[in-house]
C-alpha cells in the first residue's frame, strides 16, 4: 500500500512536470522563452492577495464538475456531460435568483436557488442514468449528446426569456447584491461556493467510501454481475448515481452564477466540463485528491490569463497545458500498473526461491 | 427540395466519412474516443495545408497525415499500453483544442480579417448529372463525396466479403483466436485505428476547406461525436452507417435551410441546431438489439506464462 501511494505521488508529478514543460517546448515556436514565460506564470499567481485567492475561485467549479465525473466513475459509468449539466445548473440558478431576489431576503432566496438548481440538473442528469437503466442505453453518448442540447437551451433564453432588459446582448441582467453569494476574504473575489466545493469533495468521499450505499455504488463498478447476484439493484444505483452527478455539476453553476458572474452570459466557462474530467482523471477519482488537482488547473488557468495578458502568448496554452498534462497523467497510469506488475513477480520470485 | 437533398448528401459526406472509420476500427475491437479531436486537426491542418501550398491536395494530404498522428498517439496509449479508451480520447480531444488555437496562432499571428481559402469546386459528372432530379441531387458534389460513394460499399465489401475483413472482424470479436492463428491482433487493431484516423483527418478537412473556405476553434462543433453515434446507431455495420449518415445530414440540411428561409421568427434557431444532438438521443435510446463488437472498448491483454 506504502508502495503504491509512493508511485501515485512521484507518477503523478512527473506526469504534471512532463505536460507543463512539453507545452514550454511549444512555446519556442512563438519565439519566446519557456523559463522567462513560466517565471511569470508562477511569480504572478501569487504577485497578490487577489490573484492568489483567485486560484481557489477558478478551482470551485472544477472541482465540482470532477466530483461529478468521478462520482459515476466509481459506478463503471462515463458522465461526460458534466458541461451540460453545468449550463442547466447556471440557467436555473440565474432565473430562479432573478425571480427570488426581490420577493425574499437573501439568504433564504439562495437557499431555495440552491435547491431548486439541484433538483433541475439532478434530473438533467438523472434522464441519463434512467435511460441507462430501462434501455439499456449508451450512457457515454447519451451524455454528451445532452451537452449540446443543453447549449442551445441556453443560448435560446438568453435570446429571449431571460434576456437583460436593455436587450443588447445575449445576457442577463445582473444579480441583486442580496443574492450573491458571500465574500470569504474581502477585496478578493473567493466567495462560499468554495467551501461549499470543499465539503462537496469530503462528502462525497464519505459517501462513497463509509456508506452503505457508497459500498453499492463501488460494488456495481467493480464487477456489475457479482453485485447483481448478491442482490444490488444495479439499475436503481444507476439513476441514483446520474442523479447525484447531475446534481454536483449542476451546483457548479449555481457557484459561478451566484458567486462570481452574477449573471448569466452567453458561451462562459465553456471548458470546464472536460477540465473537470482530467481533474477526476489526475486524482485517480479519488475525491480528496480532486481538491489539489482543482487547485493546480485553477493555478494554470490564472497564471496562463495572467501570461496572456503580460506577454504575447496566447490563453490557448492553458489548453494546450491541461492536454498535456492529461496525457502525460494517462501514461503515468500505465507505468504504475507496470511497476505494480514488477513488483508483483518479485514477490512470487522471493515466496518460491 | 432538390437543393435541400443535395444538401443531404453534403453535408453527410463528412458524417460517413468519419462513421466509417469508427466501423472499421470499432469492428476490431478500438473505440476512436479521440474522434472529435481527430476532427478538428483534420479540418485544421488542412487549412493550414492548402493556404501555405496554395493547394487543396496538399491541404488534404497534410490532414491525412496528422489524423493518422493523432491516432497512432491514441492507438499506442490505448492499444498497446492498454489504457482507458474513453478517458484517453478526452485528454487527446482536449489537448487538440489547445494545439490548433495556439498553433494557429503561431502560424499566423492574429489576422485582422478571418483567412480564407477557395473551398473544393463541385464537379458535375458529365451524363449522370443531366438525369432529373437525381443528376441534380447527387453527381453535382465535390470530388469527396464521389470517393465516399465508392468508399462505404468498398468497406462493406472488405469488412463482410474477404479474408481481410474476418480479420479485422476477430480482432474485435475473439481476439484470442486472431493470436492463435499467428496474427498480432494489437498490430490489427493498430492498423484501423490509424485508417480511421486517415479517414477522420479528411472529415475534418472537408469542413474547413471542402465548403466553408476557414478554419476556426469551434468548426467541428460535435460533429466527430455524431459521427462516432451513427456508428452505434447504425449498428457497426457500413450499410446503418450510411442510412444513419443520410438521416443526420438531412437534419443538418433543414438546420442550415430554416436559417436562410429566416423560419427563425416562428421556430427558435437553437431548436434546428439541437435536432442532430436530439434525434441521437431519441435513436439511441429507442434502439432495441444491438450487435455490439464482443470486445469493444476492451484491450486485449496477451497471456504470457
Amino acid at each position: 500500500m506504502q508502495a503504491k501511494i509512493r508511485d501515485l505521488i512521484i507518477t503523478n508529478l512527473l506526469a504534471i512536470v512532463l505536460g507543463i514543460v512539453s507545452s514550454g517546448i511549444m512555446l519556442l515556436f512563438l519565439g519566446e522563452n519557456p523559463v522567462s514565460a513560466f517565471t511569470i506564470l508562477i511569480t504572478s499567481v501569487v504577485r497578490d492577495v487577489y490573484t492568489f485567492a483567485d486560484i481557489f475561485v477558478k478551482a470551485t467549479p472544477l472541482m465540482f464538475t470532477a466530483l461529478s465525473f468521478a462520482f459515476t466513475y466509481k459506478a463503471n459509468l462515463y458522465n461526460i456531460g458534466a458541461q451540460g449539466q453545468f449550463y442547466i445548473g447556471a440557467i436555473i440558478a440565474v432565473a430562479s435568483s432573478l425571480y427570488l431576489q426581490d420577493i425574499l431576503p437573501g439568504w433564504l432566496a439562495l437557499l431555495i436557488t440552491l435547491i431548486l438548481t439541484l433538483l433541475g440538473s439532478g434530473l438533467w442528469g438523472g434522464f441519463i442514468g434512467f435511460v441507462k437503466a430501462r434501455y439499456n442505453s449508451n450512457e457515454f453518448l447519451i451524455s454528451m449528446m445532452s451537452t449540446y442540447v443543453a447549449l442551445a437551451i441556453m443560448n435560446y433564453l438568453l435570446r429571449t426569456f431571460l434576456m437583460e432588459t436593455k436587450a443588447e446582448y445575449p445576457q442577463t441582467d445582473a444579480l441583486a447584491n442580496s443574492v450573491w453569494l458571500p465574500r470569504i476574504i474581502p477585496g478578493t473575489r473567493l466567495h462560499v461556493g468554495f467551501i461549499l466545493a470543499l465539503l462537496s469533495c469530503i462528502g462525497v468521499w464519505v459517501l462513497l467510501y463509509k456508506t452503505p450505499l457508497g459500498y453499492r455504488i463501488r460494488a456495481v463498478g467493480y464487477n456489475a454481475r457479482a453485485a447483481k447476484m448478491s442482490g444490488i439493484d444495479a439499475k436503481k444505483l444507476y439513476i441514483l448515481a446520474f442523479c447525484i452527478s447531475g446534481a454536483l455539476a449542476g451546483a457548479a453553476g449555481f457557484t459561478e452564477v451566484n458567486g462570481v458572474q452574477h449573471m448569466l452570459v452567453q458561451g462562459f466557462n465553456p471548458d470546464i466540463g472536460a477540465a473537470g474530467i482530467g481533474i477526476a482523471i489526475l486524482a485517480n477519482g479519488n475525491p480528496i485528491g480532486i481538491i489539489f488537482a482543482s487547485i493546480l488547473f485553477g493555478a494554470l488557468k490564472v497564471g496562463g490569463t495572467i501570461m496572456g495578458q503580460m506577454s504575447a502568448i496566447p490563453s490557448s496554452i492553458i489548453e494546450l497545458m491541461q492536454g498535456f498534462v492529461m496525457v502525460f497523467v494517462i501514461l503515468a497510469y500505465f507505468v504504475r500498473s507496470w511497476l505494480e506488475n514488477n513488483r508483483e513477480k518479485r514477490k512470487l520470485q522471493k515466496a518460491v526461491v | 427540395m432538390v437543393n435541400l437533398l443535395s444538401r443531404t448528401i453534403m453535408m453527410g459526406t463528412p458524417l460517413l466519412f468519419g462513421a466509417l472509420a469508427e466501423v472499421i476500427a470499432e469492428r476490431a475491437g478500438t473505440m476512436v474516443t479521440a474522434i472529435e479531436g481527430i476532427f478538428l486537426i483534420g479540418a485544421w491542418a488542412g487549412f493550414v495545408g492548402s493556404f501555405l501550398s496554395g493547394s487543396l491536395t496538399i491541404g488534404f494530404l497534410t490532414a491525412i497525415l496528422s489524423g493518422i498522428l493523432v491516432a497512432a498517439l491514441y492507438g499506442w496509449i490505448c492499444i498497446y499500453l492498454k489504457q482507458h479508451q474513453v478517458v484517453t480520447g478526452t485528454a487527446i480531444n482536449i489537448l487538440a483544442v489547445g494545439l490548433c488555437a495556439f498553433l494557429y496562432r503561431v502560424i499566423f499571428g492574429v489576422p485582422i480579417t478571418p483567412l480564407t481559402v477557395n473551398p473544393l469546386p463541385t464537379i458535375p459528372i458529365p451524363l449522370l448529372s443531366k438525369i432529373p432530379i437525381i443528376g441534380e441531387i447527387l453527381f453535382e458534389q465535390n470530388i469527396l463525396t464521389y470517393i465516399i460513394y465508392l468508399l462505404a460499399p468498398l468497406a462493406y465489401f472488405l469488412l463482410y466479403k474477404t479474408s481481410l475483413g474476418l480479420t479485422v472482424r476477430s480482432a474485435g470479436e475473439n481476439p484470442e483466436a486472431v493470436d492463435v492463428a499467428g496474427i498480432n491482433v494489437y498490430l490489427v487493431r493498430f492498423l484501423t485505428v490509424l485508417l480511421a484516423g486517415a479517414m477522420g483527418g479528411v472529415a475534418g478537412a472537408f469542413y474547413s476547406i471542402g465548403f466553408l473556405g476557414m478554419f476556426a476553434t469551434n468548426i467541428i462543433g460535435g460533429r466527430g461525436w455524431i459521427a462516432f453515434a451513427i456508428c452505434f446507431l447504425g449498428n457497426w455495420n457500413p450499410k446503418g452507417a450510411v442510412a444513419g449518415t443520410l438521416a443526420f445530414g438531412f437534419a443538418e440540411a433543414i438546420a442550415i435551410y430554416m436559417q436562410s428561409i429566416g423560419a427563425n421568427s416562428f421556430f427558435p434557431n437553437e431548436l434546428f441546431i439541437a435536432i442532430p444532438y436530439i434525434m441521437t438521443i431519441v435513436l439511441t435510446i429507442s434502439r432495441k438489439s444491438f450487435n455490439v463488437p464482443a470486445k469493444l472498448g476492451i484491450p486485449y491483454v496477451k497471456e504470457n506464462y
